[in-house]
């Protein structure tokens, strides 16, 4: 019976092949894009599953108040760390402390390579289940050894066994290789830790670590840890989060609270808000579960629209099969059989689909997902799926199919009735309710996008590098260098910066100056730079002057942003002093010299932060910014530059970057955003058309005989064209006054997080329907048009 | 007896109106009988056929089938009865289009559960006795309407049923084919002592059978 069934399903296909065609295709586009997209949301949720204790490890949190605004983040003070060791050790299996993870040169013998790595202290390979492949387990045990990642052993030292070799760091400590690790795999923290050294090595390195070590203020390193099988998260928060406010009181005003937050929300739940946590990237992962539900349901929709379409050639059949014997029940499981047939056709296309298409979804999306042809779990929900998919889309036919009476419809009075296209036009409306809906969506991210990245950032990004400068050799060569990069003629300025100019590393406090009202915790960021930082980023000075080679005392000179002149209440700010408030120790007041023009260093979605640009004495910086000579083009300048760079410091990388690509990257989760859901809204699209096309063929093949009796009657073929096109293009108005209020809530709460959003106009609206109808037309015309221009008398002659 | 039918009313209200398709048909039909129903258009011959094969409800009245009352059963049982006993012919063949001949005969087997094996004897059988063997992977669209008619007839009596059912079997073909469907249920009759019913509009095609219903306005007018 079962052969039978597929049998007939199998010629049915076959014999209408523009039919199967949609059907098939439709439903494996919906198919691929679900499977894509649970792909996705399978890799997202298993991040970290590389961790075997990630249920028990945590990093350590904290957040602090500022005048009312509540900021939260990993950055913990030096103390913490014995603070928890001593009084806290029951509740803690391991706690490790990190330094962020920081790029860094590392020189064996000729080759020198940048990579990103981490101090940590020694219980680092366990704690991060590392997989030793050749050297000691305990690598971390002497303050002078690394460990390696094995990608990175392989670059340094290539078919040379590592061990046991000493390497330079920053081309200034001597570290011996102690050990290689596996590389962390891609979809897990730590993954770009290319190397470990020893904690104490770094404190030792430095002096204002060492200078922190008992100072609660300085919130600059990382503290993980794994907590006892005892013990709760919960708990152990409870037992810490009021730690450092009762261990300092300078610092307590700002109440400090210090909590751990679980490896298993590292990834999607890390943002906070005033305090609370708000999620993060999981609703990315709701919002595409949501995607892929509803183009599944889209193509669901087709096949049931298209199937219940169809029930006039197939109410013959049903008839027929009625009064040889056939019940109902077997006349249903005849049409799921063909729907499971249909499904199971289009998931075989839908795995080709992805196949071909996950390379450039990996591209997009940036992960590095793999057909997961081993997993058995896979196939098995993928059954589950087909059959899922098979019962959505099959059970309304299938019962709607079987009901029909034999003597109606074999006598040939049967009528579909006057609603039984009811729930045909109910489904196109859901259908082009989403379509309508995500078209809205994905003009108003694209929007948001564009609108930001429109937004002015106060300097010249464009033509402008940064190399980064962190080894000691760079120290007491600036004027050295910036004259030697000009004379080359590859540059026509150059300036260093403590932080990149698309970032603010620094933020600073302890200020007082002339009109500080009482209580005011000021929040200032904080870049030190060199005398030419305004004049290469061509920053505009709006009020008093920039600094000056001219003055001397300009080393103690400060500029400060339009914000902050209001933040600090200036009116006339130059001239004014900013005192360090240190009782004890005072560094030297600044004095401001000039305000300059905002400049966008954060998120270009929020408002520019207050900030100062200090003086750099000391040498503290960290880039070279170069202002490329506009004369040459980019490739030639860059190539003059690094011959340049290398005559003087012949062992380091050359390393640089476009600042105008660093600064596109701050919308690179947005356009990441964008464009897959443009993708999937065409997909949404193109499907949902698939749909109509079928539908209208169908409603045109129907009504083969009303239209020759129509244009026998001397209707045209406008006439026609326009009663086919009529009903369909209701329909979609009626989705698309739906679509609207929808699409205008959940687009307008998605807008709310970002401070400097886009303001939703109508005409995006009407756009977006208008679109919507335009397709319609388009779609379902070239059915009407072919069936209004059929000769009726052949239409006629077959009755 | 066969199957009898007391005092069978059937309507529709159109209208406010009650209109009669059948009105107060009694019908005694005995085994091996070869009745012919006739009568002009819209007179109920096709709705008392439906009636007779379960196809159709009616409103009022008792209808005996062998030792069932089919008024009383539930459509379930109803439609395994009919399944048994009786066996269809369409005017217009009702073949189904996407399956060779071989299938189509094969087709109220599987219903009824028949094994495969014994399918593959039955449907030969039948191809044998019709002359179609070499007919047999072709599909009702290959055959002209003689032949599809023969097909038709095959599928309903390829399950052995006690009664055949034939709206106006020769309606849609010439004479010669008509006279040779016509010569095939007389010998199914009176050879292997199945039961016919058919509707006809032609005097030729019911002096066949052994016995003449006429109908007029849904009225049993003549026997």
């Amino acid at each position: 019976m079962i052969k039978n069934y597929f049998k007939i399903a199998w010629r049915n296909l076959l014999k209408n092949k523009g039919y199967s065609i949609i059907n098939v295709g439709g439903l494996a586009l919906g198919m691929a894009v679900t499977l894509i997209i649970g792909l996705w949301i399978h890799d997202e949720l298993t991040y970290n599953s590389y961790y075997k204790n990630r249920d028990k490890i945590a990093q350590v949190f904290q957040s602090q108040t500022f005048n009312g605004q509540t900021g939260t983040g990993p950055a913990i003070p030096l103390p913490l760390e014995p603070a928890l060791r001593d009084g806290y050790a029951d509740n803690f299996e391991h706690i490790m402390m990190s330094s962020w993870t920081m790029d860094s040169y590392i020189k064996y013998k000729e080759s020198s390579i940048a990579r990103p790595g981490n101090y940590m202290q020694p219980i680092a390979p366990e704690f991060l289940n590392l997989e030793i492949v050749k050297g000691e387990k305990d690598g971390l045990r002497e303050i002078n050894s690394i460990m390696l990642a094995e990608s990175t052993a392989e670059a340094l030292f290539g078919n040379e066994d590592p061990i046991g070799k000493i390497v330079k760091l920053s081309n200034q400590h001597d570290l011996m290789v102690t050990s290689v690790y596996k590389d962390i795999p891609f979809n897990n923290a730590f993954n770009d830790t290319d190397f470990i050294i020893p904690w104490d090595n770094y404190v030792a390195q430095w002096e204002w670590i060492r200078n922190s070590l008992d100072n609660w203020g300085n919130n600059s390193f990382q503290l993980f840890v794994q907590i006892a099988d005892n013990t709760t998260f919960e708990k152990v928060t409870d037992a810490i989060i009021d730690i450092k406010k009762n261990a300092d009181e300078e610092v307590a005003e700002f109440n400090p609270r210090i909590f751990l937050l679980p490896m298993e929300d590292w990834h999607l739940r890390s943002n906070f808000e005033n305090g609370k946590q708000v999620g993060g990237r999981i609703k990315y992962v709701w919002l595409f579960a949501i995607i892929g539900i509803f183009v599944l349901l889209l193509a669901c929709i087709n096949f049931m629209n298209l199937s219940t379409a169809r029930s006039e050639k197939r109410a013959k059949e049903v008839g027929i099969r009625k009064s040889i014997g056939s019940q109902k029940g077997q006349l249903v499981n005849q049409f799921l059989s063909e729907s499971f047939l249909v499904v199971f056709f289009a998931f075989v296309v839908a795995v080709a689909i992805v196949l071909l298409s996950l390379n450039g979804f990996n591209e997009l999306a940036r992960k590095e997902i793999s057909f997961p042809w081993q997993n058995g779990n896979f196939w098995a929900i993928s059954l589950v799926f087909i059959v899922f998919t098979a019962l959505l889309a099959g059970s309304y036919p299938a019962l709607y199919l079987s009901s029909f009476r034999p003597v109606e419809v074999l006598k040939g009075t049967f009528q579909t009735g006057k609603y039984s296209g009811l729930p045909r036009k109910i489904l196109v409306v859901l259908q082009f309710t989403v379509s309508v809906a995500f078209i809205i969506g994905t003009f108003i991210v694209m929007q948001q996008i564009n609108y930001a990245k429109n937004r002015p950032v106060g300097y010249n990004k464009e033509g402008l590098i940064q190399i980064p400068t962190f080894a000691a050799e760079f120290s007491g060569k600036t004027d050295l260098m910036r004259s030697e990069f000009i004379k080359s003629g590859a540059a026509i300025e150059m300036a260093t910066s403590s932080s990149p100019t698309t970032r603010i590393w620094s933020n600073r406090s302890g200020f007082t100056w002339e009109g500080k009202p009482e209580g005011f915790q000021e929040d200032l960021a904080w870049t030190e730079v060199s005398a030419e930082y305004a004049k290469t980023l061509n920053l505009k000075i709006v009020e008093g002057r920039d600094f000056s080679r001219d003055y001397a005392s300009d080393s103690l000179g400060v500029l400060i942003n339009e914000t902050a002149k209001r933040y600090l209440g200036m009116e006339n700010p130059v001239g004014k002093l900013l005192k360090d408030s240190d009782e004890e120790d005072p560094g030297p007041p600044l004095k401001i010299i000039g305000v300059v023009q905002d400049m966008i260093a954060q998120s270009p979605y929020e408002p520019v932060k207050q900030g100062v640009y200090v003086y750099d004495r000391e040498d503290n910086f960290s880039y070279y910014n170069l202002r490329l000579n506009p004369n040459k083009s980019a490739s030639q300048n860059i190539a003059i530059i690094e011959r340049v760079f290398k005559e003087h410091f012949p062992d380091i990388p050359f390393q640089y970057d476009f600042v105008d690509e660093e600064y596109g990257e701050k919308f690179a989760a947005e356009e990441r955003i964008g464009s897959l859901s443009g993708i999937f809204t065409a997909l949404a699209i193109l499907i949902s058309c698939l749909g109509l096309f079928g539908l209208t063929s169908f409603v045109a093949e129907q009504r083969t005989k009303e239209i020759g009796v129509r244009k026998v009657l001397g209707a045209t073929v406008f006439n026609v064209w326009n009663m086919l096109s009529k009903d369909f293009l209701k329909l979609v108005i009626i989705s698309c006054f739906i679509a609207v209020p929808i699409a205008y809530y959940v687009m307008n709460g998605w807008l709310q997080e970002y401070p400097y959003r886009v303001i939703l106009k109508w005409w995006i609206f009407a756009l977006a329907m208008l679109g919507a109808m335009g397709i319609t037309i388009l779609t379902v015309s070239f059915q009407a048009i072919r069936a209004a221009r059929q000769n009726p008398v052949k239409s006629l002659r077959t009755e | 007896m066969l199957l009898q039918l007391k005092n069978i009313f059937k309507w529709v209200n159109s209208g406010g109106q009650r209109i009669f398709l059948l009105k107060d048909i009694n019908l005694t039909v005995e085994e091996g009988e070869f009745i012919s129903v006739m009568g002009p258009s819209g007179s109920g011959k096709s709705t008392l056929l439906n009636v007779i094969g379960m196809l159709d409800n009616f409103d009022e009245g008792e209808y005996h089938f062998l030792d069932e009352s089919v008024h009383t059963l539930k459509e379930k049982h109803r439609a395994n009865l009919y399944k048994e006993y009786i066996g269809f012919v369409f005017q217009s063949y009702h073949l189904l289009d996407d399956l060779t001949v071989y299938e189509n005969l094969e087709m109220p087997l599987l219903y009824k559960k028949y094994r495969s094996s014994e399918r593959k004897a039955m449907v030969a059988d039948m191809l044998d006795r019709f002359n179609m063997v070499g007919k047999k992977d072709l599909f009702p669209a290959q055959l002209s309407g003689g032949q599809q008619q023969l097909v038709g007839v095959a599928r309903a009596l390829i399950a052995g049923p006690k009664l055949i059912l034939a709206d106006e079997p020769t309606g849609n073909l010439n004479s010669q084919q008509s006279e040779e469907i016509m010569q095939l249920f007389k010998t199914l009759n009176q050879e292997d002592g199945v039961t016919i019913i058919q509707v006809t509009h032609s005097e030729m095609n019911a002096a066949y059978g052994s016995r003449i219903i006429n109908l007029l306005d849904g009225r049993k007018i003549g026997d």
